[in-house]
């Protein structure tokens, strides 16, 4: 006999048949989503220390470059001729060269790349002194093409001497770009190492009292009701198998809302009518990506900290809504007369691991929000909006 | 011929936990289920009732948690044997094996249960204190027992307005009226410290409970109780902590 539709339709869409048929790559595209949302990870498409140099910001960033390289170069010269115009002349130079070298770095990155790094550095170098040779070059043939109009006193006319002092500078430049370019790109790549592992270490466990009270009750149920224990324990596998899963992954909404069902079925066989929990989810967009294992530890927290303590029981109440980009989703629990006032460290330490996750993942935009009240406790989770 | 059975009180909350252990304690020869019970309330009236050889006590429940509840089971003339069961609280069971207390870790196996009910001891009061030290929500009580004759009398700790010391007893005063106890202050003090403020040598008074700081033409001070339950004075010494528990809100 088929279990009621929410069973079947994690059967269907379960975990296990997520990671294998809908291929490597979209895993690894939301990973990467979730890691380019943060603050900590840059675009940094693929691992090479070159940046692209295709990019207006790149481009921006060359320019301006050109501009300082230019007035360094302008301060040092001493006298001849006036100050703007001779900056206005190795700026004309260092422009040029500096627009020509991006382009050709732009077209010739992917091929760098492919080399190994001090290969690839020497074919940087390569590049830069040939676009700064041809440049010189050009430079010293205009200037030989205006002589007669009287504006070719203002190019450089011997070509070798030229030539190399511009190559020269070129390469002392470019020396330092690149120096630049490799410390920071292993600087984001130990940021990025850095973040990764807080998350493995912040993956969500399954409570050790959870795991040994429901194989209590499965022991129990395995001679009074076999056909319940059964269902037990194909729950209890399907919940452990989301928690052993890369700690990065995005499920959509509808996955982790199974997942906190099955996690309910759980506790209901354990706690009967003492538990009780509405849904009103319905406002929800169930193909949105939540990081995997937030919404089951919040009930989890509702069950432990306020469910349990109460011998009457009481009702958990999960609301979920989504407006504009941002969605919301708020656990409310009662709070037992007795323990109203005594603190609750236990709790904090999980909650302050889902407000981790979220902002690992989203950002200041993925937060985490606690209302002790007097009677109710209420957690607020907002994220943004991503399908 | 054969000694009659010897018998066993099973208290857990969840139905299912009480149900294995009940049936596992029935397939052991020489034990018999004397009853089941879901809370450690129940626990101590079924206790006075049916006079268990053993009480299997789960450790945590709500309202009142199983140590609480062997606390005050060990005030009684007769206190059972006692076996803690737990799925799994670390503190506790640190505390079980230095104290060398009873546990079963659920879910429980036969042998091990057979063993444990032999091996069952009485505990005392001074171990069972002992016993939730590292685990907070386990070592405060949130009951204080009161013998009256021979049967045992709860008062919830939200209701106790004060205790106050007497030469020999300690009076609590709750809500619907007051008894005697033999605890010292200074034990109640250090146990309830988050809800409890000491504002005399012989009174400790429930932060909740005070209404008002009065100051009075004398210069002494004394606090108003809610629900016009009347005053009690507060002494010099402790005029400054009271005024910075009050400050901090309740």
């Amino acid at each position: 006999m088929s279990r009621n539709g929410a069973g079947d339709i994690f059967a269907r869409y379960g975990p296990r048949k997520f990671r294998d048929d809908t291929t490597v790559t979209s895993t690894f595209d939301r990973l990467k989503r979730a890691l380019g949302r943060s603050t900590f990870a840059p675009d940094a498409p693929d691992d090479f220390f070159l940046p692209d140099f295709c990019g207006a910001r790149m481009v921006f960033a060359i320019v301006l470059f050109g501009e300082l390289v230019a007035l360094c170069l302008t301060l040092a010269r001493a006298g001849g001729a006036p100050f703007l115009t001779e900056l206005a002349r190795v700026s004309f130079f260092t422009q040029w060269l500096g627009l020509t070298a991006a382009a050709l770095l732009c077209f010739a990155r992917k091929a760098l790349a492919r080399l190994p790094v001090w290969l690839a550095t020497l074919g940087v170098f390569a590049i830069l002194i040939l676009d700064t040779a041809l440049l010189s070059a050009a430079v010293v043939w205009i200037g030989g093409l205006l002589l007669p109009s009287g504006y070719g006193n203002l190019f450089a006319r011997d070509l070798w001497p030229f030539m190399l002092r511009n190559s020269m500078i070129c390469v002392i430049v470019a020396a330092m770009l690149l120096r630049y370019f490799f410390v920071s790109h292993q600087w984001r790549h130990q940021v990025r190492a850095e973040a990764r592992s807080r998350i493995h270490a912040l993956q969500a466990r399954i409570r050790p009292h959870f795991l040994f009270n429901s194989m209590n009750t499965i022991a129990s149920l395995t001679r009074s009701d076999p056909a319940r224990a059964e269902e037990a324990v194909e729950d209890l596998a399907d919940l452990f198998r989301a928690t052993l899963r890369d700690s990065e992954t995005l499920l959509s909404i509808k996955e982790e809302l199974e997942l906190t069902r099955i996690y309910q079925r759980i506790e209901m066989l354990r706690l009967g009518d003492r538990l009780k929990v509405t849904w009103d989810v319905a406002d929800l967009p169930m193909r949105a990506f939540i990081p995997a294992l937030t919404i089951q530890p919040l009930l989890e927290n509702a069950i432990y900290h306020g469910i349990e303590p109460i011998d009457t029981g009481g009702c958990v109440r999960i609301h979920g809504h989504c407006d504009d980009d941002t969605i919301t989703i708020r656990i409310t629990n009662p709070v037992s007369a007795e323990r109203a006032v005594s603190e609750r460290s236990g709790n904090q330490l999980a909650l302050e691991n889902i407000r981790e996750r979220l902002e690992l993942a989203y950002g200041p935009r993925g937060q985490l929000s606690v209302e002790p009240l007097e009677t109710e406790y209420r957690v607020t989770m907002r994220f943004p909006l991503e399908l | 011929m054969s000694t009659p059975p010897l018998s066993v009180l099973v208290v857990d909350d969840e139905p299912p936990a009480r149900e294995r252990l009940a049936r596992l304690v029935a397939e052991l020869p020489g034990w018999a289920v004397a009853g089941t019970c879901a809370t450690g309330r129940q626990a101590i009236d079924q206790v006075e009732r049916l006079k268990p050889a053993v009480v299997l006590l789960d450790i945590r429940m709500p309202g009142m948690s199983g140590i609480e509840a062997a606390r005050h089971l060990s005030a009684l003339e007769a206190p059972p044997a006692i076996v803690f069961t737990t799925a799994y609280d670390q503190y506790a069971l640190e505390a079980f094996e230095a104290h060398a207390v009873g546990y079963l870790l659920k879910p429980v196996r036969q042998e091990r249960l057979q063993q444990a009910l032999r091996h069952a001891a009485r505990l005392t009061g001074p171990v069972l204190r002992d016993l939730g030290a590292g685990a907070n929500d386990l070592a405060v009580r949130n009951h204080v027992a009161v013998r009256v004759q021979d049967e045992l009398r709860l008062v919830a700790v939200p209701d106790i307005v004060y205790f106050q010391a007497e030469q020999k007893y300690v009076t609590v005063r709750h809500i619907a009226g007051e008894e005697l106890i033999e605890e010292s202050l200074k034990q109640l003090e250090e146990e309830f410290a988050d809800n409890f403020v000491r504002i005399h040598r012989s009174l400790l008074v429930a932060v909740a409970r005070i209404e008002a700081l009065e100051r009075l033409p004398d210069g002494n001070y004394r606090v108003r109780l809610r629900h016009n339950a009347g005053y009690l004075p507060v002494s010099r010494r402790r005029l400054s902590e009271l005024k910075g528990r009050l400050g901090r809100g309740r």
